[in-house]
């Protein structure tokens, strides 16, 4: 393992980690509560990517004040689009964990219990 | 204006609107151009562009017709099986995934495409979980963390992709795609975008939250997310394969080794377990759902056959399967309606009692069969010629079996409606609400037309694909 690769790139090797411990946590934890903070780490680990690929080094915010022209900013500046795209992605996830919440509560009242695996054995459809 | 009462009324004038705006572009957009609408007057790749083409006009349409019928059907079934409070929210919900549908078949952009995604997708595990019933609830869990998992996927692939080309125009992107070094970076994007389009559209290993979720939405919402939602998962293998990555792009042949060769063999797969699967319930609804698993599967290995007669095949299929199994859905609904029926073999003699909606199962069993004359057996002819172009005589095999499957589980509810039952005197015909059958009957008639006057679209449907994969 080429360790000074992986240092370089320190992002996206602790995004692709994030990814994992987030679908392990949905795949293996019994809890719904805990299946939904799997289901945030992930998406948190996506939008760490996103922004990741936009960073330059000693980049500035790419605000335009000072008498940048566009062909000179574009080594200074960060990239703002993957910005945009993970505001966008943050407002869907907090949309997804709202519903997903809301069902919770619900099924709470229902079952009593927020195990998934006593939930999905109980009855048949 | 405000009240409840109008929710209806509103709701109708908005996608009568929609339905006549889109269905006004049909002779504007065929094979090679497009009409294409900037945002805000900035041109791609700095804007966003909605791009209309021949297969996006397609779904538009479907979309817009489908989704008038089963509003016309809501009325009195989600009076009968909501509770009063929740019925502004039913329609508000309704809106807002057709809307969403729509903005995903029309989109030229790449994160606009996910973020219409996204919004059809929470819209419906709300809906899904709308009657608030304890089986309503669970299934609902598990669809959204199979959903959003599948989502993230997507949002991820985006990601590798947007690093790669820098740029999030669809076509833009494959034409950077096209001198491009980091290839095995594109490669793992768009196993990434299968993946997770894959779970969107209930192919075969990773269907399992479809049963569930399908046969315990109100029945309006079962129709909706068989007949349409599901094809937005298809739809989105379709425009990562062939218009993103293109047929330059290499990997889209039909050996096992390809990505389109995977997923025509999961296809392939989803088509007869699926069929089997349905074969041994006893629920009418989750068999109608299990059904919609067999059949994404001939949609999906028709287009991933890429040879012309096969793709024209499986776009014909999502016309001919979403006219079906809308159709199937409401009857079921209109079953449950009227005697609160869920079992097939509750459903004794039901045909003398109900014959208009009964009638309309038994025409539409015939497309999901593949029976001539309905549109369902056009689309499987072409699908098979499609098998027969490229030399894949398993898939043949495979299709024909599946309609054999399909005929049991299809003819058996079929016999139990008409050809059972003690014959009463004195009983005479009790059959559903116009509005509840008119439309069941409309969608019906439907794949009996695109069957018999298949004319009307085929020729232009082979016209596209054979542009699609020319270039």
């Amino acid at each position: 393992m080429n360790f000074g690769r992986i240092f370089h790139n320190l992002n996206y090797a602790v995004s692709a980690l994030l990814f994992l411990i987030g679908l392990y946590t949905v795949a293996v934890k019994p809890n719904l509560i805990k299946k939904l903070i799997g289901l945030n780490i992930m998406e948190t680990s996506v939008f760490l990517f996103i922004v990741s690929v936009g960073m330059v080094d000693e980049g500035v915010a790419p605000i335009v004040t000072g008498g940048y022209k566009a062909a000179e900013a574009v080594g200074r500046v960060v990239n703002p689009i993957p910005q945009a795209l993970i505001l966008t992605g943050i407002v869907v996830a907090v949309s997804t964990t709202a519903v997903a919440l809301s069902l919770c509560l619900k099924i709470y009242e229902r079952y009593g219990i927020l195990n998934a695996t006593e939930i999905l054995g109980r009855e048949e459809p | 204006m405000w009240r409840r009462k109008a929710c209806f009324p509103w709701a109708c004038i908005g996608v009568a609107t929609t339905c006549f705006l889109v269905w006004s572009l049909l002779g504007k957009v065929s094979a090679g151009k497009a009409v294409t609408y900037n945002l805000s007057g900035w041109r791609p790749p700095w804007g966003i562009q909605i791009r209309i083409d021949y297969v996006g006009l397609l779904m538009a349409c479907l979309i817009t017709g489908v989704g008038l019928m089963l509003l016309i059907y809501s009325w009195r079934y989600i009076e009968h099986e909501l509770k009063e409070e929740r019925i502004p929210y039913y329609y508000t919900l309704y809106l807002l995934i057709f809307t969403a549908m729509l903005g995903f078949t029309v989109t030229g952009d790449l994160f606009n495409f996910f973020v219409f995604m996204e919004i059809f997708s929470i819209t419906s595990y709300a809906l899904v979980a709308i009657t608030g019933e304890r089986m309503a609830l669970r299934a609902a869990f598990k669809y959204l963390l199979m959903g959003a998992i599948s989502s993230l996927t997507v949002l991820l692939a985006i990601a590798f992709l947007y690093s790669v080309t820098g740029s999030l125009n669809m076509l833009d992107i494959s034409t950077r795609l096209k001198s491009t070094t980091y290839l095995p970076v594109a490669g793992v994007a768009l196993v990434l975008f299968i993946a997770g389009f894959a779970v969107k559209s209930a192919l075969f290993p990773v269907h399992v939250w479809l049963p569930d979720a399908h046969s315990i939405a109100p029945s309006p919402i079962s129709a909706l997310l068989s007949a349409l939602v599901i094809k937005m998962g298809v739809l989105g293998i379709f425009r990562i394969l062939f218009t993103v990555y293109g047929h330059s792009f290499s990997g889209l042949s039909s050996n096992w080794n390809s990505i389109s060769g995977v997923i025509a063999w999961a296809a392939a797969l989803s088509i007869i377990l699926g069929s089997v699967m349905a074969i041994i319930q006893r629920d009418l609804k989750v068999m109608i759902a299990y059904s919609s698993v067999s059949q994404i599967g001939y949609i999906l290995l028709g287009i991933t056959l890429v040879s012309t007669r096969g793709m024209a095949g499986g776009l014909y299929n999502i016309l001919a399967h979403a006219m079906g199994k809308a159709c199937f859905f409401l009857v079921a609904g209109a079953f449950i309606y009227k005697h609160g029926l869920r079992r097939i073999e509750d459903l004794r003699g039901i045909g003398r009692t109900m014959p208009v909606t009964a009638g309309a199962f038994a025409l539409a069993a015939l497309s999901i069969v593949g029976l001539p004359p309905s549109a369902g057996f056009v689309a499987k002819w072409y699908t098979l010629w499609g098998c027969f172009q490229k030399g894949q005589y398993a898939f043949v095999v495979i299709v024909l079996l599946g309609s054999l499957l399909s005929a049991v589980y299809c003819f058996r509810v079929v016999y139990y409606m008409f050809f059972t039952g003690a014959r009463k005197s004195g009983v005479g015909l009790d059959e559903a609400p116009v509005t509840m059958f008119a439309p069941a009957a409309v969608l019906a008639a439907g794949t009996l037309f695109f069957g018999i006057f298949a004319g009307l679209l085929m020729p232009s449907l082979n016209n596209a694909t054979r542009v699609l994969l020319m270039k």
